[in-house]
């Protein structure tokens, strides 16, 4: 499984703090975005950052494994 | 002792964080602090999210993306140290909801002089609001609105 992450007003717009999508082989990062774009498309005018295991990527061809964490962000506000 | 970066929900002493700083070294000449605090008022308009006039805020709420922020502060203040030879730097961010008044973030960094320990902590206040993924949000009696940053 992969496990999604959305934080602040993207979780608002999804209304979800977290999903799990099914892996499978050759699954790559542009993929889950595409399906999850699809699905929330206000929640992806939102983002302005991804990360794959706490780690922000802008390799939108990156292959991901099982158990991958993606989390998928809007820019910052703390401080 | 309490870790030199850190997220949490309930309220930090700056005495305690301060004493911390200073206990690693008897070399500080010059330590500066910023304290950021939740305003009791907004300019955002809720319908439109643009500024607007002023209203109240009663409190904010943070979302924070714990283990990737944990690890940008840290990122920080080790960056913080080696660029302005810091002798010590702490960071303390709360998350949660914060009542309007009440301290939201600490910047303590201390050095040899004062020039690099005042820099040090500008330059980390502002790289903490680029690099951090954590999130604000006003909560008012005209509803809640996430914040869009600004300086």
């Amino acid at each position: 499984m992969i496990r999604v992450l959305f934080f602040g007003p993207v979780a608002a717009q999804v209304n979800e703090h977290q999903m799990q999508l099914e892996f499978q082989v050759g699954l790559c990062l542009q993929d889950v975005v595409a399906q999850l774009q699809l699905r929330y498309p206000k929640a992806f005018e939102l983002v302005c950052f991804t990360a794959v295991n706490a780690v922000q990527t802008h390799d939108m061809r990156l292959k991901l494994a099982d158990h991958d964490e993606i989390a998928f962000m809007a820019k910052f506000s703390g401080g | 002792m309490l870790a030199a970066v850190r997220l949490q929900v309930e309220d930090f002493s700056v005495d305690q964080e301060l004493a911390a700083l200073r206990a690693g070294s008897m070399r500080m000449g010059g330590i500066a602090t910023f304290i950021g605090c939740a305003r009791d008022f907004s300019v955002q308009d809720f319908s439109t999210q643009k500024f607007s006039e002023e209203c109240e805020v009663s409190e904010i709420s943070f979302d924070a993306y714990d283990s990737m922020a944990v690890r940008a502060m840290n990122q920080l203040r080790k960056e913080a140290i080696s660029q302005y030879q810091l002798l010590d730097a702490r960071i303390v961010h709360r998350v949660g909801r914060v009542a309007a008044g009440e301290q939201i973030v600490l910047i303590a960094t201390g050095a040899e002089h004062r020039a690099p320990a005042l820099q040090a902590c500008q330059w980390l206040i502002d790289e903490l609001k680029q690099r951090v993924p954590i999130w604000k949000k006003e909560i008012t009696p005209q509803g809640e609105v996430w914040v869009s940053p600004h300086p």
